[in-house]
């Protein structure tokens, strides 16, 4: 069974913007294009629920729209109170076209922080 | 937040200062006008900045120069304060206003020019009228005096109070 | 009026207050100092006025951006106004619908939304309901966010000015304001720029009826020689003008709402002792006569005042604004702003912010006196008997002008209680009708 998913086309999103996939197996994950670079971590807020794709993007840091906390969304790590559990990230695969995530791996950038 | 170096200066220009503030304290529970008007620099600014309750991360801060205020004064502007005091139609002044200013808390360094004290001092002040009205104010006040001609003046005063509310009518007397 | 508001639960009728025609009779020109000290008709007021009419809440630029917010009384309850992603307004009760804690501690700035310290709900700008900390405990509870955001009040705004209403059954902003609306503009739309606020505002307490202070305002510019000698001779180096030598000056009201004014064109403004600003307003005034004809471009600093029913005031000239909110029968909190015209010179409006302040502001020469006075007129009602005699309120009687073109009802002069007739009987009508519907319209007809 392939861990790819498909999030968007490679167009899709404007640098600064993201968005909500819907996806049933692991919960949904949300996808960003951070000046080019794509990432995706998990969409529901790691403190209570909120999707984290209806909130602003400054920086690399997603804002929760609820409670204000906030997560880097290349490394997935919680910054902000109140969110302290870090959040998951998925590795991103871009094709010509089109951007997946790898939802068995973490991003390379989530690894390298070593946040566990 | 930190605070920016302070250079004491000399025990008897300490003194001086020190003196200065009580005796200003004095001329007003006195209702000693004209003598306290000659305690200030023609070039006097007399600033109460309106206190604002907001949040710690909004940049605007407690108080703003560009906002309302209480006291916004030059040389002019308390002479005009003072005028209406010396009128007889001050009906609100008579019986008169029983004032009583402490200061304390009083810190003297070395002003950026020569001849200039940056001087700290606390004060409270307590007004009743009639039998029963009571109002306390209390604040911190940061002057700059300036040594001139004929001795220190009040060159510079800023006031700022913990009340972003007076919980009294006015404020009809000098801090 | 919108329709996606979460309904404001309706307060029960509280039946009117027997002898109120006793206690308040404008046909005859008395009322009793007991309007001023009773707390049941306090009561009634936040119920039956505070509740019900159109209250002034905040000048559109206090609040340029999304996000910004100011936090203000309409009456004795606390709000938020709010400036909307769409650029709308919305007015937001300051509490959470949870325990009832307040949201917002902060009277001004700029948020993201709102959330409450007590259990971690948090709002958002438009005051939905998003969510809460420990949010799964509450799924079991079949809890519907939806159903539990802040609750809002109606707005609307003329002309820069925000104003909200709790009354789903009251008239439209524009019915609500009639034609006084023709003399708001002379301060709101003589210039083609519009006002704005100075920055902040200044707060303050005076221990008197909240009526005495919004019918100073209304229509009595006749304390002013007496109140205000020591003032104007302080800032002026001479009297108050003699508003009786005036040739020709004018009272006019409508539902509660009183403008009094002469044609002078700058006899307040000349209280700041700021030639800039008179110069400004010589300048001003051709302007305004393209914008609202000759008549109105010669009131836009004259002597003058002005009260919205039931408590937004202000002067134009010392162009101070102000809410003299109720805080109990004997108490208000005085909220005071400075309106400038945006396109004004910013050397004029700092003089501007600094004149308000140094006239009429808790530091101001002018508003020392009228606090004492304001105090003393509520203290006095304190007597049981003194309570009951009747005060005086006839000055002026029978001079209504019939041949005016003039907006409004209209009467002869500034020295003429006629505005202050019309403020107390709109405030009996409204405390004696059950709703707006039952508020008789007794515009031409008032003495």
């Amino acid at each position: 069974m392939t861990t790819r998913v498909l999030l968007c086309q490679r167009d899709e999103l404007t640098p600064g913007s993201l968005k909500k996939v819907p996806n049933a197996e692991v919960g949904d994950i949300c996808v960003y294009n951070l000046e080019g670079q794509y990432y995706a971590t998990a969409d529901l807020c790691t403190h209570a629920t909120a999707s984290l794709a209806e909130g602003d993007l400054e920086d690399g840091l997603i804002t929760c729209p609820v409670h204000w906390g906030q997560f880097d969304v290349r490394t997935g790590e919680a910054v902000t109170f109140p969110c302290e559990k870090h959040l998951r990230t998925y590795q991103i695969i871009v094709t010509d076209k089109e951007v997946f995530a790898d939802v068995a791996k973490e991003a390379e950038e989530a690894l390298a922080a070593d946040l566990a | 937040m930190t605070l920016p170096n302070e250079q004491l200066v000399s025990l008897e220009e300490t003194r001086a200062a020190e003196a200065f503030l009580l005796r200003e304290a004095r001329l007003l529970d006195n209702e000693c006008w004209e003598d306290w008007l000659a305690t200030l620099s023609e070039a006097v600014h007399y600033w109460m900045p309106g206190i604002e309750n907001r949040r710690r991360e909004d940049k605007l801060g407690t108080y703003s120069a560009e906002h309302m205020a209480l006291f916004d004064d030059g040389l002019r502007d308390l002479k005009r304060r003072v005028n209406r005091f010396n009128q007889p139609s001050a009906w609100a002044e008579n019986p008169p206003t029983r004032n009583v200013h402490l200061i304390s808390n009083i810190e003297v360094f070395a002003g950026d020019v020569e001849g200039e004290y940056r001087v700290h001092s606390c004060f409270v002040n307590i007004r009743s009228r009639g039998l029963d009205e009571h109002y306390q104010l209390a604040g911190r006040r940061e002057d700059v005096l300036r040594l001139e001609a004929e001795g220190l003046k009040l060159l510079k005063r800023k006031i700022l109070i913990p009340n972003a509310m007076l919980l009294c009518k006015n404020i009809n007397t000098f801090l | 009026m919108d329709n996606n508001l979460i309904k404001l639960k309706p307060i029960e009728a509280s039946p009117a207050l027997p002898n109120l025609d006793k206690l308040c009779d404008m046909e005859a020109g008395r009322m009793s100092g007991k309007i001023f000290w009773d707390g049941d008709i306090y009561e009634q007021e936040l119920e039956k006025i505070f509740a019900r009419c159109w209250l002034f809440v905040a000048h559109e630029s206090q609040i340029p951006k999304a996000g910004d917010y100011i936090a203000t009384t309409m009456g004795e309850d606390e709000v938020l106004v709010v400036r909307q992603k769409d650029a709308s307004i919305k007015v937001l009760i300051n509490a959470c619908p949870h325990r009832g804690n307040k949201v917002c501690f902060a009277e001004a700035g700029n948020a993201r939304g709102f959330i409450c310290n007590y259990h971690g709900w948090a709002f958002g700008t438009d005051g939905a309901l998003r969510g809460m900390h420990e949010s799964g405990v509450y799924e079991d509870s079949a809890f519907d966010k939806s159903q539990h955001g802040l609750r809002e009040a109606r707005v609307d705004s003329y002309k820069g000015l925000v104003f909200a209403t709790f009354a789903a059954d009251a008239p439209s902003l524009a019915e609500y304001l009639g034609p006084m609306a023709w003399y708001l503009d002379v301060i709101l739309d003589n210039d083609e720029g519009g006002t704005e606020f100075a920055g902040g505002c200044i707060r303050s307490t005076i221990e008197c009826n909240w009526k005495i202070a919004a019918e100073n305002f209304v229509g009595d510019i006749l304390h002013a020689g007496w109140t205000h000698d020591s003032a104007a001779r302080a800032m002026l180096g001479g009297a108050v003008a003699q508003v009786s030598d005036f040739p020709e000056s004018w009272s006019v009201n409508w539902n509660g709402h009183g403008y009094e004014f002469a044609r002078d064109l700058v006899g307040n403004a000349a209280v700041l002792g700021e030639s800039a600003i008179n110069k400004y307003l010589h300048l001003q005034a051709p302007k305004a006569a393209e914008r609202l004809g000759e008549f109105r471009s010669r009131m836009l600093g004259a002597v003058s005042s002005f009260t919205l029913f039931p408590n937004f005031s202000f002067l134009p000239g010392q162009n101070t604004m102000r809410v003299w909110q109720p805080r109990g029968p004997n108490k208000i909190e005085l909220y005071t702003w400075v309106i400038v015209n945006k396109n004004a010179p910013q050397d004029v409006k700092d003089k501007w912010r600094r004149g308000a302040m140094m006239t009429f502001s808790p530091t101001g020469v002018f508003e020392m006196d009228d606090g004492e006075n304001w105090e003393y007129c509520t203290k006095t009602s304190r007597g049981k008997v003194t309570r009951y005699q009747d005060l005086y309120v006839g000055l002026g009687m029978n001079t209504r002008l019939a041949d005016t073109d003039l907006p409004g009802n209209v009467f002869k002069g500034q020295l003429n209680e006629a505005n202050s007739r019309a403020f107390y009987q709109y405030w009996k009508d409204l405390l004696k009708a059950p709703s707006w519907a039952d508020v008789p319209d007794r515009n031409g007809q008032l003495r």
